[in-house]
């Protein structure tokens, strides 16, 4: 009885495990195929680049995604007011990134919104998120 | 010269000048360790002062040196007479300033317990609970010390005054035991009481900073003070800046900070309706109003009925608490970035014992 029951909690274990690493790899498909159902793509992840370091003048002041985040997303970031560090982009240095649609869509808008003043468009979230899961 | 100051006497007047000066340069938070101990060794001198003004030599004993006003006011006619009437042991004036001076020195060492067990869940009254109590007790400290420090300056005053119209210095008098007198006045040294005296000092003090044990204090009183923080805020409050735990606000302050969510010091914050609602509710539960910590109870006082400041540095008590840090500390750290300074920032416990100066300084002092 012992053992079965030993290799069913196995079993529920790897489940879950492999259930994590797929929920894990599905939020940017999920996004993009949104994305282009709004008329978007195809997604570059040099496009997405350029669209990183683009400088942008808001609230008088220039702004743009690598300010906070470092143009090397494996890298910590620092937050442009207060200072606090932020954990790398990079899903390759960071494996928590690009694994919780609500988070992903929260901080594109909360962050276009900071730098642009307006909301990314699908083609521009699009890119960036490619280029991100790129790294 | 015959020997009118006993050993014991000596070493007390000496040990409580140098706590005294030791009080001063640790009264920053940030030395509360330090300070704490030494408003100890104080409470210890004063009862063994107490206890050797009636079993003492015979110039140490109180009987020797009785508060009179009248006696004192003709002494210090006598002074500023340029002749002062001799005296073998203490002077009427300088009797006032030994019983000042242990009144104060006292009520310092009861004021400091009561305000450190209230304020910061230390010392024999960790387990008391009234922070107004704490509170009034902290300011009668503050007040009380000015006091000392001014009796202190009188005291050193008269001093130097009666040493040159005396001509004899009675600063080395404490120091050697020796003044004019005639040989029937002398006192025994009692080098044992001051033996004692010393291994004691030496033993407690060796205690007290023994290898570890102010770090396993700090994990208690921090631990003390702790708050608990809904994960939910946690997640949401801690990408920018710390989640700053709701007890450092007023709950208008965070009805104010989620009516303007969508300006939240430039960025919007845009939460979902019911995600806000959560929020909004959390934090005014357990706003600084809840009073649930000596912290939250002191920015509860502080705030006027009529503001609703959104940062917690824009708050009095964290102002007046911060004024005194060097300005080049938050040049180098943004005001939000709490645990910069006090690593347990995260438990919204601000324990003294958990400041660390960022960047090295070990106190917070301007001009340094």
């Amino acid at each position: 009885m012992i053992p079965s029951k030993l290799l069913a909690s196995c079993a529920l274990v790897l489940l879950g495990l492999c259930s994590a690493a797929l929920a894990g790899a599905a939020p940017v498909d999920d996004l993009l195929r949104q994305y282009q159902s709004q008329g978007a793509g195809p997604f570059s992840a040099a496009a997405g680049e350029k669209f990183w370091e683009l400088t942008n003048t808001h609230a008088g002041e220039p702004r743009r995604c690598a300010l906070c985040h470092s143009s090397n997303l494996s890298a910590t970031g620092k937050h442009a007011v207060t200072g606090k560090a932020i954990k790398p982009l990079a899903p390759s240095a960071n494996p928590e990134r690009l694994t919780d649609t609500e988070k992903i869509e929260k901080w594109l808008e909360r962050n276009c919104k900071w730098t642009l003043g307006r909301s990314c468009t699908p083609q521009e979230k699009g890119d960036v998120l490619v280029m991100i899961r790129s790294r | 010269m015959v020997r009118v100051w006993d050993l014991p006497t000596r070493l007390f007047h000496w040990a409580l000048a140098l706590a005294f000066a030791g009080e001063w340069l640790t009264r920053d938070a940030s030395r509360l360790d330090v300070h704490e101990f030494l408003g100890y060794a104080i409470g210890g001198l004063i009862l063994f002062r107490l206890a050797w003004g009636f079993v003492g030599t015979r110039w140490a004993r109180f009987a020797s040196f009785p508060l009179s006003a009248s006696a004192a006011w003709y002494y210090v006619r006598g002074m500023l007479a340029r002749r002062p009437e001799h005296h073998v042991g203490h002077n009427p004036a300088g009797s006032w300033a030994i019983y000042l001076l242990l009144t104060l020195a006292a009520l310092q060492v009861v004021t400091g317990i009561v305000a450190l067990g209230a304020e910061q869940r230390l010392g024999p009254l960790a387990a008391m609970p009234t922070f107004e109590l704490g509170d009034a007790a902290h300011t009668a400290h503050l007040v009380l010390a000015y006091a000392m420090l001014a009796v202190v300056v009188v005291h050193v005053a008269g001093v130097v005054v009666g040493s040159l119209l005396e001509r004899q210095n009675l600063v080395r008098s404490m120091l050697t035991g020796a003044k004019h007198a005639s040989g029937t006045d002398g006192v025994e040294a009692r080098r044992g009481v001051a033996g004692v005296m010393i291994a004691l000092l030496a033993v407690s003090t060796f205690a007290w900073f023994a290898a570890g044990r102010a770090d396993a204090r700090a994990q208690r009183a921090i631990a003390a003070l702790s708050l608990p923080l809904d994960p939910v805020w946690q997640s949401e409050c801690s990408g920018c800046h710390i989640a700053y735990h709701p007890s450092l606000l007023p709950a208008r302050s965070w009805r104010r900070t989620f009516a303007v969510q969508h300006d939240h010091f430039g960025e919007d914050l845009d939460l979902p309706a019911a995600k806000s609602r959560q929020l909004e509710g959390y934090a005014m539960r357990n706003a600084a109003d809840a009073l649930q910590s000596p912290v939250a109870w002191k920015i509860a006082h502080s705030v006027p009925a009529s503001a609703a400041p959104l940062r917690v540095s824009e708050t009095p008590y964290w102002r007046e608490r911060h004024e005194r840090v060097d300005p080049a500390v938050f040049k180098r750290v943004h005001a939000s970035d709490c645990g910069a300074c006090h690593r347990d920032a995260d438990n919204a416990s601000f324990s003294a014992l958990a400041i660390h100066v960022a960047g090295g300084a070990s106190a917070p002092r301007k001009g340094k």
